[in-house]
């Protein structure tokens, strides 16, 4: 009777153990660099098409700051960044698809949250571009202060956080203005090309995009201001942390090397450097890279075939491109910005 | 900036006028690195082309038009702080924003770091190439007087007791490079716009990429 029992009990707790070890299974996954090294590929979940941060051309050769940053983590793991994979997703099903496993790592301008976090398991690493709500004006009207812009008439997308942000900003500085509510974004565009009101506001790497689609670009100017904050970042799943720390280290290697002065064209030159903290980077110093799992020269191979955060942002958003954003929040805090990585150490 | 000296000529004639100085001085040029050659050190041709008149419809690159920027400092307001690596010139407003000028700076090897005062402010200035710039480049005139042919534009800052200046330029086109032989350089609208703003004892911190 006693063994019976004991049989019984022991049963009950193998069972509730293998159970247990289903549903963790189900909702966490921790082995997402082994599948991916397994695969040769990155999967990767980027915006159907943005200017700047993600888009095809007829030939399907993808470029974008988003697409980069996903090379990047392809080329840290297989020092190729040809072995990420580009998937479209739509704003609506971006989660679920990460989520789902169906993407390794979203890299889609997603603004990080605290309920995308909590309502999906998912995790930001690190802030990649710091975008935020801003205002463009024609130039003829030569104000360059958010705080100038008392009773002007302001174009927006209805039912947004940017029409909230709107009213926010006006009331928190005692002025008055005259919102111009359409529902879609085009709507809006239309309406400023048209001169219906005195400035136009959405997120300001939206407003640059906008800007080139307008008759005359350069007649039109965004302001420094920027009034919310939307910190565009990757999302990975939780729970795998293996995972996050390669994707986030990836992006602070990038932030690192454009402080340190390392860039694709002097990275050769910079694993023969004597200086500390770029022995470190390029891995001629310590084991940082053997521990996220991953060789040696980790560093090395993301600067060599995409570029330090600096050259990435030119290329695809900053002077290089023809979105010409200037670097702004996104400049090295040492340079004018917030961007900031931790250490290397 | 409209005060150039051929500004009453019809178009054409100013251009070909243009012309013949621009080869007068690529051929004085072309000599003197002739000679500097034969001295075994050559030197890269300098960008200065003195006698040269600024050509005022010169489009900058976007990116080193004059705009007002985000800009996070410490420094006070009215503190201007170069950006070597950028070819920006920043000059710092109140509410985290700076007002951001296009720069050309030193060559490789002729830029430099640290923290100076403006310390004298001049119109139109005359040129004086310090003995060193003779010794690299002997073409240079030993005196030019201000005026728009002058490689130093229609302002000049002093910074420091140093020969570097912040400066116009007569070569618009050098704007986003590195040419000079430590100063730096904006169009000629863009200084003058500066020189209005910024009083003697101004406060200048020059950055410089760091060295791996």
């Amino acid at each position: 009777m006693r063994t019976f029992r004991g049989g019984l009990l022991l049963g009950l707790a193998v069972a509730v153990l293998v159970g247990a070890a289903a549903i963790t299974y189900e909702r966490y996954d921790t082995r997402t660099l082994k599948r991916t090294i397994r695969r040769g590929e990155v999967f990767c979940g980027v915006n159907t098409g943005l200017p700047g941060f993600s888009i095809p051309d007829d030939k399907g050769n993808w470029t974008g700051f988003d697409v980069d940053f996903c090379r990047a983590v392809a080329a840290a793991i297989f020092d190729d960044p040809k072995r990420a994979k580009f998937i479209p997703l739509d704003a609506n099903e971006r989660f679920k698809e990460l989520q789902s496993r169906k993407v390794d790592i979203l890299s889609r301008n997603s603004t990080w949250s605290m309920s995308r976090e909590e309502n999906y398991d998912l995790y930001f690493p690190a802030v990649a571009y710091y975008d935020g709500q801003g205002f463009m004006l024609p130039r003829a009207r030569n104000i360059d202060s958010a705080l100038d812009l008392n009773n002007s008439k302001v174009c927006v997308q209805e039912a947004t956080t940017t029409q909230l942000n709107l009213a926010d900003y006006f009331r928190a500085n005692n002025m008055k203005i005259e919102e111009m509510k359409f529902a879609k974004l085009d709507e809006v565009f239309k309406a400023y090309e048209s001169g219906k009101c005195d400035t136009f506001t959405a997120d300001v790497s939206q407003l640059y995009a906008l800007r080139l689609n307008l008759s005359k670009p350069d007649d039109h100017v965004i302001l420094p201001d920027v009034i919310s904050k939307e910190p565009l970042a990757p999302v990975v799943r939780q729970r795998d942390d293996d995972w996050m720390m390669i994707v986030k280290w990836t992006l602070y290697a990038m932030i690192n090397a454009e402080e340190l002065g390392v860039t694709s064209q002097n990275i050769d030159e910079a694993l023969k450097s004597k200086k500390p903290d770029v022995m470190r980077l390029v891995g001629t110093e310590g084991s940082y890279g053997e521990d996220l799992g991953l060789t040696k020269d980790w560093a090395v191979r993301i600067i060599r075939h995409v570029g330090n955060y600096g050259e990435v942002y030119d290329r695809n958003v900053g002077a290089g491109s023809k979105l010409h954003i200037p670097r702004g929040l996104n400049q090295l805090w040492s340079a004018g910005g917030i961007q900031y990585a931790p250490p290397i150490r | 900036m409209q005060f150039t000296g051929s500004a009453g000529m019809p178009m054409g004639e100013r251009f070909a006028m243009r012309r013949l100085r621009h080869l007068i001085w690529m051929m004085i040029a072309a000599v003197g690195l002739m000679l500097s050659a034969s001295h075994s050190h050559a030197q890269q041709p300098d960008a200065d082309q003195p006698g040269l008149l600024a050509d005022d419809s010169f489009e900058l690159d976007p990116e080193f038009r004059k705009q007002v920027v985000f800009y996070r400092t410490t420094e006070p307001p009215g503190t201007i702080i170069i950006s070597t690596a950028e070819r920006h010139l920043y000059l710092i407003q109140p509410g985290g924003r700076a007002i951001r000028y296009g720069i050309g700076v030193g060559r490789d090897g002729f830029q430099w770091q640290g923290l100076l005062n403006i310390t004298n402010k001049k119109e139109w200035p005359d040129w004086t190439p310090p003995p060193e710039m003779i010794a690299r480049q002997p073409y240079l005139p030993r005196f030019m007087a201000g005026g728009p042919g002058n490689p130093l534009g229609a302002r000049a800052m002093y910074l420091g007791t140093t020969v570097y200046r912040i400066h116009g330029t007569n070569r618009p086109d050098t704007i986003g490079t590195k040419v000079s032989s430590g100063c730096f350089r904006l169009v000629n609208a863009d200084v003058s716009d500066l020189y209005d703003h910024v009083p003697v004892g101004t406060k200048v911190v020059v950055r410089q990429k760091p060295e791996l």
